[in-house]
């Protein structure tokens, strides 16, 4: 447990620290946001004393901290910043390795320890173990970095803008991965991102900063719910307000997976597949991905004996529109016609997805729930 | 020529080889002081940077006196002795290694001291480990260019008649007998060319693969 207690820090005229005091429970996640220099990586390194407060006090399970040793107190708390800082003299397992050896641990041990790390984000020991930093790709690197911080087992992580520098997708794919490993080894992590999005999706706990202050600390469902200031609600911005109605197009209310099969399947082949899916068509594709129309189960089975593939039962009569067409124009479309679903391709003709009438409610209760029930519709 | 230059060998090869071992000595341990104390001052300077910014311009002022008269002067004070020539090929030698371990000192990444600090590494540690291991290829580098130079600096100690392969090329230029000035020099671009290539070698071992890349 970490607790703040009236914690103060001034740079110059200007108060980064304001008075803080909260707590943060083991083996929670708690995300520090807020807009840039509201206070939240001071708050963060604070914690590891890499800055120190001017006054006020802080606890780790009771201690104070501030009567630690500095370096001692560090080793005991893990450690990952944005720009990495993977140490590119040293190998994946050195780097690794960084704090178990400063706390002297035997080379047995250290090697043990490599081991298990890369295993936990399924990087194999044999492949990556030796290979210096330079020679992994971003998301590598920044694995790496996590595991450095984790080498010696702390229980409090520290986490300034991990993904910060990251692509988008790796990015997504690193924030699924260190919220299970979060839960998996059970830790306290303290983690500082000014992306809500992230912050919706980490956190147990947020804790919204500005000017120094805290102004608000809930789950994400409650800040979601009842935002403490303007600031807070525009940061949700698109959470919240869910955008209005008539900028929606056929990509936002589409279901993307769909179940499709090629032109020269067989027939039998094709009911296999609406069987197992429990639906009574398919989109059909040519083999270069592009969209050729709809089989479906009614005339399959009118005549099915004489067909060996489904290539003469395609059907082209079914609605499609393209993905930036309007969610309104789609939904009429729909209500209009006979057919159960709309088929939506991308400018090149290939698949993007389909618009049923399941798709398009889902669409609409995601802009109630998101905008708290109130003017939208 | 080639009758010259057997008859030069077979005249002056006690003299050359002697000369040779002195040069080389000069070389080695001068440079090896300057070493020392090249790395302790860099990490001084880049712990003060104040300093820094008045030092090293005013030491890359005093490397442009000409060695010859610098060693004229240290004569006066400190006679003709051995140690007269090392402290001069010393202080010579010391610059190009200050200045290349500053830089590389000063030019390790913030990430790299920030990750260290939070890893709990000591200060001591941060050093060793993160900025010298860093500065280390720079720090080579700067080593390489006063063993170069101070090959051929430490012709001078001729000057003030303590030996060396300078005694042998001033030699050749006072009778004007131009094998006796090659057999001079020759050695010593000889003894120049071995030690960059020894330090090269020591520095492809020395250095982990990932910091071998960019350096020919």
């Amino acid at each position: 447990m970490i607790t703040f207690e009236n914690v103060v820090k001034t740079y110059g005229d200007t108060r980064v620290l304001n008075n803080l005091s909260f707590e943060i429970a083991a083996g929670e996640f708690t995300v520090l946001i807020g807009p840039s220099g509201c206070g939240k990586t001071t708050t963060l390194r604070t914690v590891n004393r890499l800055i120190e407060p001017d006054s006020g006090r802080i606890f780790i399970n009771g201690q104070d901290i501030l009567q630690m040793d500095k370096v001692a107190l560090r080793r005991s708390i893990g450690y990952v910043i944005q720009q990495i800082g993977l140490f590119p003299h040293m190998t994946v397992q050195q780097n690794i390795c960084v704090v178990p050896k400063l706390l002297r641990y035997d080379k047995s041990r250290c090697d043990e320890i490599a081991h298990e790390m890369l295993s936990l984000v399924n990087m194999p020991y044999e492949k990556y173990a030796h290979k210096y930093p330079y020679e992994l790709s971003g998301g590598q690197q920044q694995r790496i970095g996590v595991l450095r911080a984790l080498a010696a087992s702390p229980p409090i992580v520290l986490m300034d803008e991990p993904f910060g520098a990251l692509d988008p997708i790796t990015r997504s794919i690193l924030q699924e991965e260190i919220k299970k490993l979060q839960r998996k080894l059970n830790k306290t992590i303290v983690f500082v991102t000014h992306d809500m999005d992230e912050a919706l999706f980490m956190a147990d706990k947020i804790i919204f900063m500005e000017k120094g202050n805290i102004v608000q600390m809930a789950s994400p469902e409650e800040m979601l719910e009842n935002p403490a200031s303007e600031l807070i609600s525009s940061f949700m911005g698109k959470r919240v307000r869910g955008s209005d109605q008539s900028q929606k197009t056929a990509a936002d209310v589409m279901i993307p997976n769909v179940y499709t099969c090629y032109r020269d399947y067989g027939v039998r082949e094709s009911i296999e597949i609406m069987a197992r899916r429990s639906v009574d068509s398919l989109v059909v594709l040519n083999p270069d991905q592009t969209y050729a129309g709809t089989v479906s189960v009614r005339t399959i089975r009118d005549d099915a004996k004489q067909h060996k593939t489904i290539e003469t039962l395609i059907r082209q009569d079914n609605p499609t529109v393209f993905t930036d067409e309007d969610a309104q124009e789609c939904f009429q479309k729909l209500l209009d016609g006979s057919y159960g679903y709309l088929v939506v391709l991308r400018s090149d003709r290939t698949l993007a997805g389909i618009v049923t009438k399941t798709s398009v409610a889902r669409a609409l209760a995601d802009l109630v729930w998101g905008d708290n029930g109130s003017d939208v519709i | 020529m080639t009758d010259a230059i057997v008859r030069f060998l077979q005249l002056y090869q006690q003299r050359l080889i002697v000369a040779f071992a002195t040069h080389f000595l000069y070389v080695l341990i001068s440079v090896s002081i300057a070493f020392v104390v090249a790395v302790l001052l860099a990490i001084l300077l880049s712990r003060i940077r104040g300093l820094a910014s008045v030092l090293i311009p005013l030491l890359s002022v005093f490397q442009t006196i000409p060695g010859i008269v610098f060693v004229g002067i240290l004569f006066l004070y400190n006679g003709m002795t051995a140690s007269t020539v090392v402290i001069a090929l010393t202080i010579y030698a010391v610059f190009p290694i200050l200045k290349n371990s500053y830089v590389g000192i000063i030019k390790v990444d913030d990430q790299y001291k920030e990750a260290a600090r939070g890893c709990g590494m000591s200060p001591m540690q941060i050093l060793w480990k993160v900025e010298l291991a860093l500065a280390l290829p720079s720090i080579i580098s700067g080593f390489r260019i006063s063993v170069v130079y101070t090959v051929s600096w430490a012709v001078i100690a001729a000057m003030i008649g303590m030996g060396g392969l300078g005694e042998i090329i001033y030699s050749g230029i006072m009778s004007n007998n131009n094998v006796m000035i090659l057999g001079g020099a020759i050695p010593a671009a000889i003894m120049a060319i071995l030690l960059s290539r020894l330090i090269d070698v020591a520095r492809s071992r020395l250095l982990p693969r990932s910091m071998r890349r960019g350096i020919t």
